[in-house]
């Protein structure tokens, strides 16, 4: 079965943990024994029960009632299988979102029609990080109807507000759906609620679904690339790495990044058996009809003609999550290299997509920079390859943030 | 419990698998002759056209089933496996947390140091215990093998972690993605040996191995790998409920995780 991975967005206590854990009973995807555990949990800790506490499995996040860690659970509808990931809506918390976050192919954004909670900075922050993470399929469910007494209205003028944030911040992929959902209640989660029969539209899990089936066909028809991990081992010629774009086929001519040689394929593996063509997502060993390079690690295996640039500069947009200073380096595409000057060319607001009036290096906010790098990488704009045009930014080695290539 | 599509989990497996081997050239892995480890070694033959690329470890407290000894031997041979047994001492005294912790844990900070090893491949999978799910594919762990999972490094992509600091090390954890089902869809696929105390023998047979002490079989009649998948995709009852460990008290997966084990 197929499994898409679905990233929940969202501010803290906008009911993230609760909403995947009622999908999860609902649907009969957990065991009773696991139901059992986490009705007992609630119990010992005086409270009523909590779905969420299905998810949150670290002492500490169910004693205080907050997701520390993503964490993994995983649902079926018809023929597809979803795997919900589940991530902190604490400000303090974001390197974890942004891993968990970094794997999904559809982002589940939650935000509580409570009056006193509404649209938070950190809901449009989180849709700000997943457009950088190049999500394209946005669902944005408004949780807790319920306690608002179904209130249409609400829900309407959450759908505009969001609606313009995501329009100026241009999230460029297929149709936002929005959804009224109560998840405590398991209301509009699988079934459509009696309680808003003003909402037209499809169940959660039907709008999950059909998300899940638009195909990403980017992929398929682009541009030949293979990041290489390595060789195989110090004495062999043979290397190893993943097509992360178009085709490769034996008996083709390619180039190889940086070095600029040029060699036939002469042998492609594929999950350990011999194949005449490897495709995007395939890992390979891959032989050529000549020897290549002593250290291939990072290089990129491209077509003969058709090949991304050599650029030792290159425009960035970056979401900061640490202070950026000292030595600074970049992973792009297993290269490390060094930032020898990182010039701020604008300062942006993440929770409105604006500039910022003031002039400053903020964690949790973007910067546009231009970076010039300590040596010639292979770069590709974020649009035409994402795993050459992605890099995380590291200072004095610690994880200062995440960017993309413009 | 879902069966999911095995390519894609194939392919993340060997990446990972690969990324490990050729970031840590002094890399080493735990085999416990469980379904999960020996499936792990297959991918790592598979990543390594045919040749398992690194040592492995068995921690040997000497209190395994005869069975598993039977195997390890027999697949170290048709493997051509670079196997290091590390013995163990049951203490009588302690049993559960505290023999788990002090047996296996210690044993292999030992064998850590003595071979100088500075990555580890564990072959643990989401679905098999909450705190499990919390783990990355690359987890750094300082000196004394603590994990600290507060906080954890950031993983996305393909970016994984490295080491801390000179004396710490990264377990790698190539199977997360799996579920139980998947481990032995692989295995079928793959015709892949398998350790003889999964299969039904007297209406009993074992879901997950640990040592005699503290591993307990279900009633089962099954027999074979198709009954097995079969078995699992109609399950209601937890894969480590026959592991006395789990249950001692609500977190003890937790304290000994923290504590380095694996």
């Amino acid at each position: 079965m197929l499994v898409k991975n679905i990233t929940l967005l969202g501010h803290k206590d906008h009911g993230k943990s609760t909403l995947i854990g009622n999908l999860l009973i609902q649907t009969k995807s957990v065991t009773e024994a696991r139901i059992n555990e986490a009705k007992k949990t609630s119990k010992k800790l005086g409270r009523q029960f909590e779905p969420g506490y299905i998810l949150d499995s670290f002492s500490e996040e169910r004693e205080q009632e907050m997701t520390i860690d993503t964490t993994r659970a995983e649902m079926v509808h018809k023929d597809l299988a979803f795997a919900f990931i589940d991530v902190p809506g604490h400000e303090e918390l974001i390197k974890n979102m942004i891993s968990g976050a970094s794997y999904a192919e559809i982002a589940l954004l939650l935000v509580s029609a409570k009056a006193d909670e509404g649209i938070r900075d950190q809901t449009k922050r989180h849709i700000f990080i997943a457009r950088m993470l190049g999500i394209k399929k946005l669902i944005v469910a408004v949780n807790k109807m319920d306690m608002v007494g179904y209130d249409q209205k609400r829900f309407e003028q959450i759908t505009r507000e969001l609606k313009s944030f995501i329009e100026r911040i241009g999230f460029g992929g297929s149709e936002i759906y929005f959804v009224p959902v109560s998840a405590y209640n398991a209301e509009n989660l699988i079934k459509k609620s009696p309680n808003m029969k003003w909402y037209r539209g499809k169940a959660l899990v039907d709008l999950l679904y059909l998300n899940a089936k638009i195909e990403d066909k980017m992929k398929v028809g682009g541009p030949l690339r293979i990041t290489i991990q390595g060789s195989i081992d110090a004495e062999s010629e043979t290397v190893v790495g993943k097509v992360v774009s178009g085709v490769v086929k034996v008996g083709e001519e390619i180039s190889v990044l940086p070095f600029g040689k040029h060699a036939k394929v002469t042998t492609i593996t594929v999950k350990g058996k011999r194949a005449k063509k490897a495709s995007v997502e395939e890992d390979v060993a891959i032989t050529f009809d000549r020897p290549i390079n002593e250290n291939v690690r990072g290089a990129i295996i491209a077509g003969k003609e058709e090949k991304p640039k050599m650029a030792s500069s290159m425009e960035g947009l970056i979401f900061v999550t640490g202070p950026i200073k000292g030595n600074l380096t970049i992973k792009i595409n297993s290269n490390e290299v060094r930032c020898s000057r990182l010039e701020i060319l604008r300062y942006l607001d993440t929770t409105t997509g604006e500039e910022m009036k003031v002039k400053k290096v903020k964690e949790l906010e973007a910067i546009g920079a231009r970076l010039t790098l300590g040596s010639k990488v292979p770069i590709e704009s974020f649009d035409r390859v994402k795993e050459l045009g992605r890099f995380v930014l590291y200072s004095d080695r610690k994880f200062a943030g995440i960017g993309i290539v413009i | 419990m879902i069966k999911q599509d095995l390519k894609s989990l194939e392919e993340k497996s060997i990446y990972v698998i690969r990324e490990a081997k050729i970031k840590f050239p002094k890399i080493a892995a735990l085999w416990s002759m469980g379904k999960d480890s020996t499936a792990m070694l297959a991918l790592a033959r598979k990543a390594f056209l045919g040749k398992v690329p690194f040592p492995v470890i068995h921690i040997d407290n000497g209190i395994d089933f005869p069975e598993t000894y039977q195997f390890r031997e027999d697949l170290t041979k048709k493997w051509n496996l670079d196997l290091i047994v590390a013995k163990s001492k049951i203490k009588p005294e302690l049993s559960g947390f505290a023999c788990c912790g002090a047996n296996k844990t210690v044993e292999l900070k030992k064998v850590m140091k003595q071979y100088g090893f500075d990555a580890l491949i564990v072959s643990i999978r989401r679905d098999e215990h909450g705190i499990r799910a919390k783990e990355r594919y690359f987890s750094p762990r300082n000196e004394k093998f603590k994990w600290n999972y507060k906080d954890q490094p950031a993983e996305l992509w393909d970016d994984y972690s490295s080491k801390l600091d000179d004396k710490g090390h990264v377990r790698i954890h190539p199977l997360l993605d799996f579920n139980e089902i998947d481990i032995w869809n692989l295995t079928q696929k793959n015709k892949i040996p398998v350790n003889p105390l999964y299969f039904s023998r007297n209406g009993y047979r074992y879901r997950s191995l640990g040592c005699t002490h503290c591993t307990i079989p279900l009633k089962s009649k099954v027999t074979n790998l198709n009954g097995i998948i079969k078995e699992l995709s109609t399950t209601k009852i937890e894969e480590r409920a026959g592991r006395e460990q789990d249950k001692e008290r609500a977190y003890v997966m937790e304290k000994l995780r923290a504590l380095g084990y694996m």
